[in-house]
């Protein structure tokens, strides 16, 4: 009985993974709006989600946590906000002036300090193990939500590494689309360089013909599915999808540019703009340059900035473009970084507290969740992990916390992390949202 | 349990034989003892009938002669034997396709059957009935077996399953020329000894064992994987028997420009539960990780199992620490070392502006910490969230198997070694099943038991094909586990060297493993199959460029870093070090960008980082990230169609002056006609039919004028000829192995 239930898993698993093999840029076609998304306690709002990852461990105390006049504090100076009490650092006076739409974190805690497996904690909820891969917040929101549009994908990642988990178990049909350049939109999506459409549909006879007797012959599934990529393939060169990748199709591009900012991050979240404005779910801008283990001052003034800049403009855009309210911005990072100037003049890896942000979407701007202490060293209140982080982006996008999904080796996983509730013997969300961010 | 069922199939087995036995080995009677200990006076008379099958014919006192399963007798008598069993490859790939021939006929007549007594079925509806119909029917399809390849299809397929690319155009020319009856057995026997072997396998290894740069997975990158990489590939490369293989992954120690094989156990560093959920996965292809967190759901493995298990590698470290693990080789305090090398530096004004340490010298050298060691104590406890009745959270736990033999620790330096006994011992049910299955995998496209990482554990009723198997599995005991000789037999067997069937088989017969082989599925290419066929493409010698880099590693580890005194020799030693994994050519020279063809590094996927960044051709089209085990794909995606249609592989690459085929045509002496014969060679291993050749002749015409320099004439003429090898590329006949 128990090897038939456990055949009949893998049978389902199968026959879900071949469905999704159907697609336009490599995403798969679920159902569209399968599930209704939930509308609990101001959550529910946000139908899209754009999240700054700031790679390398973003430094808490020069960003949004300033200790001016701490020892640990360095030469940070803070500036208003506008509201009571409340500073950033100075490196953050575009955001500071917005102050009012943003929600800050200041008791974010982690538990380990290798950029890896920090990064990819934050990214899954889950410890990084070597026996699988979870899956980002992108495609959990489509394996949740459903896909949202029919030929768009669901999820884009913007400017990242090789070690980003993607779809995880969710297999390489639900992986984010990767963008590495924004300015340089999906890669190889026109004809190449000289090859114009003549030449390009000569090619392409030449093809039909020479593979025409292989196709006759072999009709099995895996040789239709590649056939039916190309024809999809050739739909989408053809299509305006790809026109929503290409930034310089962007209304008022060079104005915009000065506002963004003409760097990655700049262009990278007016990418994501564009892309949550024609109806992608969830983009990821992934931005690099926090490590600042030598000479931070000399560093932050450059990377903050551009941050600061980016998100902005981003803010400006989406309000005036209506989408702001429905739009969840979030910023995370791995850790933050030692109150302790090391030797270098820099500050090293902390784990123990760090600060993100909210924004958009539902959330209730103006405010501070959590504290740290005095010298930015541990949480000083209402700690929150990378579950309950993920929890409060899944709350904003109306997805079920204690939805049980099951991996290809029948291991049960939750979108935020799991936990044995023991009293009901159940799989429960191990994070929780962060109620008070929402209205 | 397991073994009476394995005696009993064998017995059933046990049909007639081809006699192949020497006359060597007779001599007067002897003692005969059987397993179960009876004994038998009588002459040996040679054996019949291959691995599995093999009886020994046994000449008695009266002149009679009787066949006994050689599987039957006692261990003594069976290593008496052994010396004259067949090792033949063609006598043993004759008994596999046999066995697959009879599965074939049963499995027809069985579903034909199954057919006549549709009608009758009344359980079924009208539409349930029509149905399974047709799904008989589809399968009886599968049970005639496919017809053989033509040579053209065998070459193109040999060459890709064992020296991992498609055959260049010399190559192929070499084998559809040559008109030895016996062809077919010496090409595999040369392929098997090819360098393009070595690659092959070691992408496949580097897929199950997740070899990559750094070779830690969370860690910081600064372990060099080259000496792990290459004691895999030599590995390969002598034929090291794949027990003993397996054995040097499990018990190795030190560090790994020492002691490379220790590399298995680094890559799971501080994960050392699921270091053994893996070892489960890759070499008893059983899924052991969620008794790791409870009992299993499915089947007898508890979490106490898991644990038991466990505590054989509970006084293994993979970090070496206390002050005795941080000395180096030549006894100096690293730590000490790395200050005062700083020092140096900073003196000197070789560090950056505000700086006083360079970070790079501590992470590369406190590398040395990386190691596996053993220590005296056994560390590994239940989970603190321990939920059975049998004992306590945190509490210790006492190594112990929970299937296959009981092993006895005393007799063994360290638990571990016990524990690569027992993994790789005859008595373990699991190791030498999941081997050939994996292995039948790679040369069929689809294991007998699928997924091969989940046998279940009563294998009887659920691998439909089992005498097969348990063929295979003697055969590989026999074979000595020489990974070349298995191999060897499977490409020599007819169901091998017959088509790829042309449907897809369903996943009903993929999950029950009724699907009997009338041939090997059809497949697409592995993602380093296309890139490596793409090299073949390119380069004249695909296999003249190899990754060096394990020896110097070696040595600029093992300097006595005392004797960097000097910035400049401090900044040397970093210099080499960053330049350790290199890629030399057969002349030893170290590759440049003028080895780069059409701007690309077209080298085997094996020699290049592993794996490449996650935009690269090969990461496109599924080479592993090499994070989990087997995390390569064969599936399709629009990214990969805009690859071969627009990127530069296809539109540079293969078309520049510099590519191998192109100068061979462009310079070539052959007429246009030839041209296009030699290109259909070069990149589908066939020759155009005369509707392709004249396709191929207009799509071939180049633009030229007059007043062109020959330098833009040749440009054109390679442009016109990378048409027609845009078309074959983009072709599915070039992307599927039929």
């Amino acid at each position: 009985m128990k090897d038939q239930l456990h055949r009949l898993d893998q049978l389902n698993r199968r026959q879900f993974v071949a469905r999704a093999a159907k697609t336009a840029l490599g995403v798969s076609i679920l159902p569209i709006g399968a599930a209704k998304p939930l509308l609990a306690a101001g959550g529910g709002k946000a139908q899209h989600c754009i999240f700054f990852y700031m790679s390398g461990g973003m430094t808490h105390m020069e960003t949004f946590d300033p200790k001016p006049g701490a020892e640990t504090g360095g030469q940070t100076k803070g500036i208003p906000t506008g509201v009571a009490g409340v500073q950033l650092a100075e490196y953050m006076p575009e955001l500071a002036k917005r102050f009012k739409d943003i929600a800050v974190v200041r008791s974010m805690t982690q538990k380990t300090g290798d950029h890896r497996g920090g990064a990819y904690w934050m990214r899954t909820s889950y410890e990084p193990k070597a026996t699988i891969i979870h899956p980002s917040m992108g495609p959990w929101a489509q394996t949740l939500l459903g896909k949202r549009h029919d030929t768009l994908p669901d999820s884009v990642v913007i400017g990242g590494g090789g070690e980003h988990p993607g779809a995880g178990f969710f297999g390489p049909a639900l992986s984010p689309l990767p963008i590495g350049d924004p300015d340089k939109g999906v890669q190889n999506a026109k004809p190449y360089n000289g090859v114009g459409e003549d030449l390009f549909n000569k090619r392409m006879d030449l093809m039909n013909t020479f593979d025409d007797s292989f196709r006759r012959k072999f009709q099995t599934d895996e040789v239709k599915a590649y056939t039916q990529f190309y024809e999809e393939t050739l739909k989408l060169m053809k299509s305006e999808d790809l026109e929503t990748f290409d930034l310089a199709k962007e209304k008022g591009y060079d104005e915009k540019v000065q506002r963004y900012g003409n760097t990655r991050i700049g262009k990278g979240a007016m990418l994501a703009k564009r892309l949550v404005g024609s109806g992608v779910r969830f983009v990821e801008v992934v931005s690099g340059g926090w490590d600042m283990h030598n000479d931070l001052w000399n560093a932050i003034p450059r990377t903050g900035g551009e941050l600061d800049k980016a998100l902005a403009a981003l803010i400006d855009d989406l309000k005036a473009e209506g989408l702001f309210e429905k739009t969840l911005i979030v910023l995370g990072t791995e850790f933050g970084r030692t109150p302790v100037i090391n030797a270098n003049g820099g500050r090293d890896h902390h784990p123990r507290v760090f600060s993100t942000l909210f924004a958009g979407g539902g959330i209730v701007g103006g405010q501070v969740y959590g504290s740290s202490d005095d010298k930015g060293i541990a949480v000083k209140e209402n700690p929150v992990e990378a579950p309950d982080f993920n929890a409060t982006i899944a709350h904003a996008m109306g997805i079920d916390l204690n939805k049980v999904v099951y991996a290809p080796s029948g291991r049960p996983f939750l979108v935020a992390g799991h936990t044995l509730d023991t009293k009901t013997q159940q799989i429960v969300s191990e994070g929780k949202p962060l109620l008070p961010l929402f209205s | 349990m397991k073994n009476r069922t394995l005696h009993r199939c064998l017995a059933v087995l046990l049909t007639g034989g081809i006699l192949l036995a020497s006359n060597s080995l007779r001599a007067e009677a002897r003692t005969w003892t059987s397993a179960d200990g009876r004994t038998l006076q009588a002459e040996f008379a040679g054996t019949s009938g291959a691995g599995a099958n093999a009886t020994v014919k046994l000449k008695m006192a009266d002149g009679s002669v009787i066949d006994y399963p050689i599987a039957k007798l006692s261990e003594q008598d069976r290593l008496f034997v052994k010396g004259n069993l067949p090792t033949d490859p063609t006598a043993l790939a004759a008994e596999i396709d046999k066995l697959v021939m009879n599965k074939l006929k049963e499995s027809y007549y069985g579903l034909q059957a199954e057919l006549a007594a549709l009608p009758q079925k009344t359980n079924l509806t009208p539409e349930e009935k029509a149905k399974r119909k047709q799904e008989i029917e589809r399968e009886m399809q599968m049970c005639a077996p496919n017809p053989m390849t033509n040579d053209n299809q065998f070459l193109r397929r040999i060459y890709l399953d064992l020296a991992g690319r498609i055959p260049t155009y010399d190559e192929a020319d070499a084998f559809l020329n040559d008109r030895s009856p016996d062809k077919r057995a010496k090409l595999i026997d040369k392929l098997l000894d090819s360098e393009g072997f070595v690659m092959r396998m070691y992408n496949y290894y580097s897929d199950i064992l997740r070899i990559r740069e750094g070779i830690v997975m969370m860690g910081n990158g600064s372990l060099k994987s080259d000496p792990y990489m290459e004691w895999v590939k030599q590995s390969i490369r002598e034929d090291k028997p794949f027990d003993v293989m397996v054995r040097e992954l499990l018990t190795a120690q030190g560090k790994v420009w020492e002691s490379p094989a220790v590399g298995y156990l680094v890559t799971d560093q501080g994960m050392r539960l699921c270091n053994l959920s893996n070892t489960f996965t890759i070499f008893m292809g059983t899924e052991i990780t969620c008794a790791q967190c409870h009992d299993h759901p499915f089947e007898e493995v508890y979490q106490m199992d898991f644990f038991k298990m466990a505590a054989f590698m509970g006084q293994t470290e993979t970090n070496a620490s206390g002050r005795d693990m941080m000395a180096m080789g030549g006894g100096g305090d690293y730590r000490a070392e790395i200050d005062r090398m700083n020092k140096v530096l900073l003196d000197a004004g070789r560090l950056g502006r505000n700086q006083t340490v360079d970070q790079n010298l501590g992470q590369w050298i406190s590398t040395h910490r990386i190691q596996v060691v053993e220590t005296a104590k056994n560390t590994i406890v239940l989970p603190h969230d321990y939920k059975y009745d049998d004992a306590e959270p945190n509490e210790p736990v006492n190594a112990d198997t929970y299937f296959g033999d009981k092993m006895d620790l005393s007799k063994y330096e360290t638990p571990r070694e016990a524990f690569a006994d027992w993994v790789v011992s005859p008595g373990n049910p699991r190791f030498t099943i999941n081997t050939v299955n994996r292995f039948w995998k790679i040369a069929f496209g689809l294991a007998q038991i699928e997924p091969v990482y989940n046998i279940p554990g009563h294998l009887d009723g659920q691998a439909q094909n089992y005498e097969l198997l348990a063929f295979l599995e003697e055969m590989m005991k026999d074979l000595d586990f020489s990974v070349k000789g298995f191999f060897r037999v499977l490409y020599n067997t007819q169901a091998y060297q017959r088509e790829a069937e042309t449907l897809t088989p369903s996943l009903t017969q993929v999950d029950q493993g009724s699907y009997h082989f009338p041939g090997p599925i059809l497949r697409r290419m592995s993602a380093e199959q296309i890139w490596d066929s793409l090299v073949a493409l390119t380069t004249a010698n695909p296999e003249s460029v190899l990754r060096k880099g394990a020896d110097s590693y070696k040595e600029i580890m093992n300097i006595d870093f005392a004797s960097l005194k000097t910035a400049d020799e401090i900044e040397k030693w970093k210099k080499d070090w960053s330049n350790v994994s290199r890629l030399e050519k057969y002349n030893g020279e170290v590759v440049s960008r003028d080895d780069n063809v059409g701007g690309a590094q077209m080298f085997r996927a094996s020699e290049l980082r592993q794996p490449m960044p996650p935009e690269h051709f090969l990461r496109m089209f599924g080479q592993s990230d090499k994070q989990l085990i087997e995390n390569s794909f064969t599936t399709g995606s629009s990214p990969q169609v805009m690859a071969l249609l627009n990127g530069e592989i296809t539109n540079r690459v293969l078309t520049s002056p510099d590519a191998y085929l192109i100068k061979e045509i462009a310079y070539g002496k052959g007429s246009k006609r030839d041209n296009i014969d030699k290109i259909f060679l070069s990149v589908l291993s066939r020759y155009p039919t005369s509707q392709e050749k004249s396709m191929a002749q207009s799509g071939m015409r180049a633009k030229t004028d007059r007043d062109m320099s020959d330098q833009q004439k040749m440009q054109a003429e390679a442009l016109a000829i990378g048409n027609v090898i845009w078309a074959l590329v983009n072709t599915r006949e070039f992307m599927f192995i039929q």
